[in-house]
């Protein structure tokens, strides 16, 4: 604690009277902030404060005497006033943080002069079906002209919605990632007998060469690097409803019965084309059959959709001429393409997986 | 450097100009204004005034009420003697610590609440309208009173600038500059420099290497002499024979004031921070108003009774003017451009409409 | 009437305004019995005396410091400064004094002074004495800066200059000093502060400048009208506040807008004036704007400093291409 003594008055005065204190004990003083008036023979005086700080204490009251030297006032212990940390105006202590939130950098955006934009707007131009001549690959009035007359020759725009767009997207992630290959191949049905469900004698050659070859019964996780064998085998049928492709799965068959299989794949049908199938049908494939065949089509490379590594393709059973016991005969064919993930199924799974898939296919009824 | 027998070529003195001591007993005769009692007493009143301002001002800061503000606690005989000796006529070039003489040459006290309060009317003033207002960039307005004074002897005017500034100023170029240009017209200006010792943090020994401040002049082909700052008979003599020699056409002259800043910088500032306490209570024992008082009472023209009415008094004008200021609102916004230029220049009064018509945007 | 160079108009300008007032008075350094370094001020102190033409001790801050004492004591100075590159000590009393006397005093005291200097490069000239940083005043509320660009512009501009009763910071192209001639009757006639001039109509392109530059884009318009572009020239004159009545006026009608200055590209003139633009007068653009102006670098010695200064075909080289957004 800091004690103030009453200062020299001056004048060879050995003492003053208080008149008034300008502080009370408590009170926060500044440098030179008048403490208390004294009064001497000849004067009041102001008797200013030597510091900033706290008034612990007051020595006297009004009409006390105080010898000069006596202690005036304490100062509590936290001293000195708090330091400004300016010597002009104030420094604010905000403490609220200033949230920084970068973003990310936009897209390339159409080089489209305002004037140009304006134009294409007024002529109902969309500036994303334009052909950019100008310099910088800019957008010209003319080019926004040019558009305009040839867009009045075509249809009406159309936005993509519900599954036609799911479709597009999911086929542009596909495309992205997966390095696709396809190898076919013809299996020889002649000797089936009539009536033969092709859909379930499919289903039933794919479970078949997935026990044959299980590394296209897998899935695959890129961005980990790895690959999961399933024991299970759960088989997309890609089915053509009125909204568009739909895959639901059928659970299990390499351990189902073909009356089983039949039963469940009408119902997966029908309620296909009711559109009530529940999403968890949609999903948790192993390997995906598309039966293309039923509409038309012989071969093709199709799209694998991640996290699968395979998709089988039966195109349209046909007759053909083939060599059959040494001979050209007339045969009925089951065009087969198989399309795999080249990253992690390799040449000689996939042509085995094929082999078993025709082995199984060729067999008698 | 060796005496090789090389002849002087020059020389220089400064005098020092007291008259009270301390203690206010009188050191040497006294010049004839100080036998008027009236003259003293208005010096005295002046003083007073000023440091019961000062302190009120100092509150008002600290209660939020003004914004950064300067005091002039101990250097009330700078402020008060100069003015003093000023003509109406004569053109004040001050700083921005400088109150008692803007409130002695007729600036009200709510116009000096209202300018550090912030508000540009406050330089108003209802002092003499040919007054500089504050100076804030240190010794920048010493050139502008080398070119008032240009334009007083130019036209023939018995007029005088008088510029104040500090201990900090004289080591900027702006006051050589002017003071050398004033030399070579001999120009009717009085430099002030209130040598209170300090400027912010740094003392005088690291402002400058000079002995004094008053010979500065001296290399500006004038007289500077040395004054006691805190003697109020002192300042208003040098003052008074300073001010007649420009206004005779003798030219310029420098008087160093020497005094001592009592008070922090300003109010944002704690000098506790660079200087002992023990040293501002020595130089308590010197201050200007104490001083006078002693003499006053020993010439038997002041005492308690006086002291305490004129305490009353200034506490009741300083109360009015501080009510009168905070009643005061702000101006309107777009009032900002209206003394941007003469005639507000087409392309702004679209941003002075958006100030004042307070649109949204921008 | 006669033909006169840009330095002898302003030194006619300067001798009028001091015939008509006699609170005009020059002060700088060399410009009493010397007539400026330049002649800008030549004959002033032998008609008018030495108490009206006076040549200052070495110390550019003073020149300032004093044009404000004696301005707001009503006298009207005319300051000059050897050279821009001499300017820069005198910004203190610009911009904390001259721009704002008026305003802290809110009327009361007020500052019509004039500070003149050489501005610019292509004189060959040692180092700093080839500024151009005319935007760095510009920006200063209160100030204004005036620039001409011919021998009657110059007279006509500084006698306004001269008797405004605010602070004007007058700018003067070194190198058509001499270079540029012209017709001007010594009317004692004013051209107004503030108004850009179009010196040249056009529909396809318009083309901004200041200063010496005007005379390299008026060129480069003439042989852009040779390639089919017609450029429309417009010189700013004043910088601060400038004329954007005009310039968005302009380039309304032409969608293209190039702005040449001699100063460095960033920061300089012409992006408040490009940004004026993409404010205002964005729907009309057919192309963007461009810059034709000097490299954000030191400006060099005078052997590089041709490749510096823009030339009229850089000018050209730039129009065109602008023309060829539709």
């Amino acid at each position: 604690m800091r004690q103030f003594m009453l200062p020299d008055l001056g004048e060879g005065l050995e003492e003053a009277e208080i008149v008034t204190w300008h502080v009370n004990e408590g009170d926060r003083v500044v440098v030179d902030q008048p403490l208390v008036s004294v009064e001497t023979d000849k004067a009041v005086v102001e008797v200013p404060s030597p510091q900033s700080g706290r008034i612990a204490r007051l020595f006297g009251g009004k009409g006390d005497l105080i010898k000069v030297g006596a202690p005036l006032v304490e100062f509590a212990e936290d001293g000195q006033g708090q330091d400004t940390g300016t010597v002009v105006g104030e420094l604010g202590q905000d403490e609220k943080a200033v949230r920084e939130a970068p973003t990310p950098a936009p897209a390339r955006t159409l080089q489209v002069l305002p004037a140009v934009r304006a134009l294409a707007r007024k002529l109902e131009v969309d500036l994303n079906l334009v052909q950019a001549t100008g310099p910088g690959g800019t957008i010209t009035r003319a080019d926004v002209e040019r558009a305009a007359k040839s867009l009045a020759e075509v249809g009406p725009a159309e936005p993509l919605r519900g599954m036609r767009r799911a479709m597009a997207q999911r086929m542009a992630a596909a495309h992205a990632e997966v390095v696709r290959t396809t190898v076919t191949e013809e299996a020889d049905i002649e000797d089936w007998r009539k009536g033969e469900d092709v859909t379930i004698r499919l289903v039933r050659a794919i479970a078949s060469a997935c026990q044959a070859e299980p590394s296209l019964n897998a899935w695959y996780n890129a961005e980990a690097g790895e690959r999961r064998l399933i024991k299970r085998i759960d088989i997309g049928i890609a089915v053509d409803t009125e909204g568009g492709l739909i895959v639901p799965v059928m659970r299990n068959v390499g351990e189902r019965d073909a009356r089983d299989l039949r039963a469940g794949l009408d119902r997966l049908r029908a309620d296909a084309a009711a559109r009530s199938i529940p999403p968890e049908e949609l999903r948790g494939a192993t390997i995906t059959l598309s039966n293309f065949g039923m509409i038309g089509g012989r071969f093709a490379n199709l799209v694998v959709v991640p996290p699968q590594v395979a998709i089988v393709g039966a195109g349209r059973i046909d007759q053909r001429v083939l060599v059959h016991n040494g001979a050209p005969a007339a045969r009925r064919v089951l065009p087969l393409s198989l399309t795999f993930d080249h990253r992690v199924v390799n040449g000689g799974e996939a042509a085995r997986f094929l082999v078993a898939l025709k082995a199984a296919l060729e067999r008698a009824s | 450097m060796a005496d090789e027998g090389l002849p002087v070529i020059a020389r220089f003195e400064v005098r020092r100009r007291s008259y009270l001591a301390p203690d206010g007993s009188v050191l040497r005769p006294l010049p004839a204004f100080a036998s008027d009692s009236a003259t003293l007493l208005a010096l005295y009143r002046g003083m007073v005034l000023t440091r019961a301002f000062d302190l009120k001002a100092v509150s008002l800061q600290r209660t939020g009420r003004l914004g950064t503000y300067a005091v002039s606690l101990g250097q009330e005989a700078v402020s008060v003697g100069i003015a003093s000796a000023m003509r109406e006529e004569d053109v004040l070039l001050p700083s921005y610590r400088d109150n008692g003489t803007l409130l002695w040459r007729g600036t009200k006290m709510e116009e000096i609440l209202l300018f550090w309060g912030g508000d540009e009317r406050g330089n108003l003033s209802s002092g003499p309208a040919h007054d500089f207002p504050y100076c804030i960039p240190v010794g920048s307005q010493a050139p502008h009173a080398a070119g008032v004074a240009y334009a007083f002897k130019f036209r023939k005017e018995p007029r005088v600038a008088v510029c104040l500034f500090g201990d900090g100023a004289t080591s900027k170029g702006d006051v050589w500059e002017a003071m050398n240009f004033a030399g070579v017209h001999k120009l009717p200006v009085v430099f002030v420099a209130n040598n209170n010792q300090w400027a912010i943090s740094v003392p005088l020994k690291l402002q400058t290497a000079s002995e004094t401040l008053a010979q500065k002049a001296i290399a500006a082909g004038f007289a500077g002499e040395q004054v006691d700052g805190n003697d109020v008979i002192a300042m208003r003599a040098a003052a008074e024979e300073a001010i007649a020699q420009a206004r005779a056409g003798g030219g310029p002259r420098l008087i160093e004031a020497m005094t001592y800043r009592l008070s922090d910088h300003t109010t944002a500032d704690d000098a506790a921070r660079y200087r002992p306490p023990e040293e501002v209570q020595a130089r308590w024992k010197e201050e200007p108003i104490a001083r006078l008082r002693a003499y006053l009472v020993s010439q038997k023209v002041w005492g308690k009774a006086q002291e305490e009415a004129l305490a009353a008094e200034c506490q009741k004008a300083i109360e009015a003017a501080i009510e009168r200021y905070l009643a005061s609102s702000p101006r309107a916004a777009e009032t900002m451009f209206d003394y941007l230029y003469a005639e507000l220049p087409r392309s702004y009064a679209g941003q002075r409409a958006e100030l004042g018509g307070g649109s949204s945007n921008g | 009437m006669a033909e006169v160079t840009l330095v002898e108009s302003i030194n006619l300008a300067l001798a009028r305004a001091m015939e008509e007032d006699g609170n005009v008075v020059v002060l700088g350094e060399d410009v009493g019995i010397n007539g400026g370094v330049f002649r800008a001020t030549v004959g002033l102190q032998q008609r008018f005396g030495a108490e009206r033409v006076i040549d200052t001790p070495l110390a550019e801050l003073l020149i300032s410091g004093l044009c404000v004492g004696m301005a707001a004591q009503g006298l009207r100075p005319v300051g000059e400064i050897q050279f821009m590159g001499f300017v820069y000590p005198c910004i203190d009393q610009l911009v904390n004094h001259a721009s704002r006397l008026r305003n802290r005093t809110q009327g009361r005291l007020s500052c019509p002074m004039v500070l003149r200097t050489p501005h610019g490069g292509g004189i060959r000239a040692p180092e700093h004495h080839s500024e151009s940083t005319e935007a760095m005043l510009a920006h200063i509320p209160g100030l204004r800066v005036v620039i001409p660009s011919s021998p009657e512009r110059a007279y006509g501009l500084l006698l306004a200059a001269i008797r405004d009763p605010d602070p004007v910071v007058f700018l003067e192209p070194t190198r058509i000093y001499r270079a540029a001639k012209g017709q001007v009757e010594d009317t004692g006639e004013a051209l107004p502060l503030d108004v850009a001039f179009v010196l040249r109509q056009g529909r396809d392109v318009t083309l901004i400048s200041w200063g010496a530059m005007v005379r390299e884009t008026l060129a480069a318009a003439d042989e852009l009208a040779a390639h089919g572009i017609d450029a429309e020239v417009i010189d700013l004159a004043t910088l601060k506040p400038y004329d954007e009545e005009t310039v968005l006026a302009s380039v309304a009608k032409t969608g293209r807008c190039v702005i040449v200055h001699e100063a460095a590209r960033t920061g300089g003139f012409g992006a408040e004036i490009a940004a004026l633009i993409a404010e205002r007068g964005l729907t009309s653009l057919l192309a963007p704007v461009a810059r034709v102006t000097g490299y954000d670098t030191v400006m060099p010695l005078p052997r590089l400093e041709q490749r510096y200064i823009p030339s009229a075909s850089r000018i050209v080289a730039a129009t065109r291409k602008v023309c060829e957004f539709a």
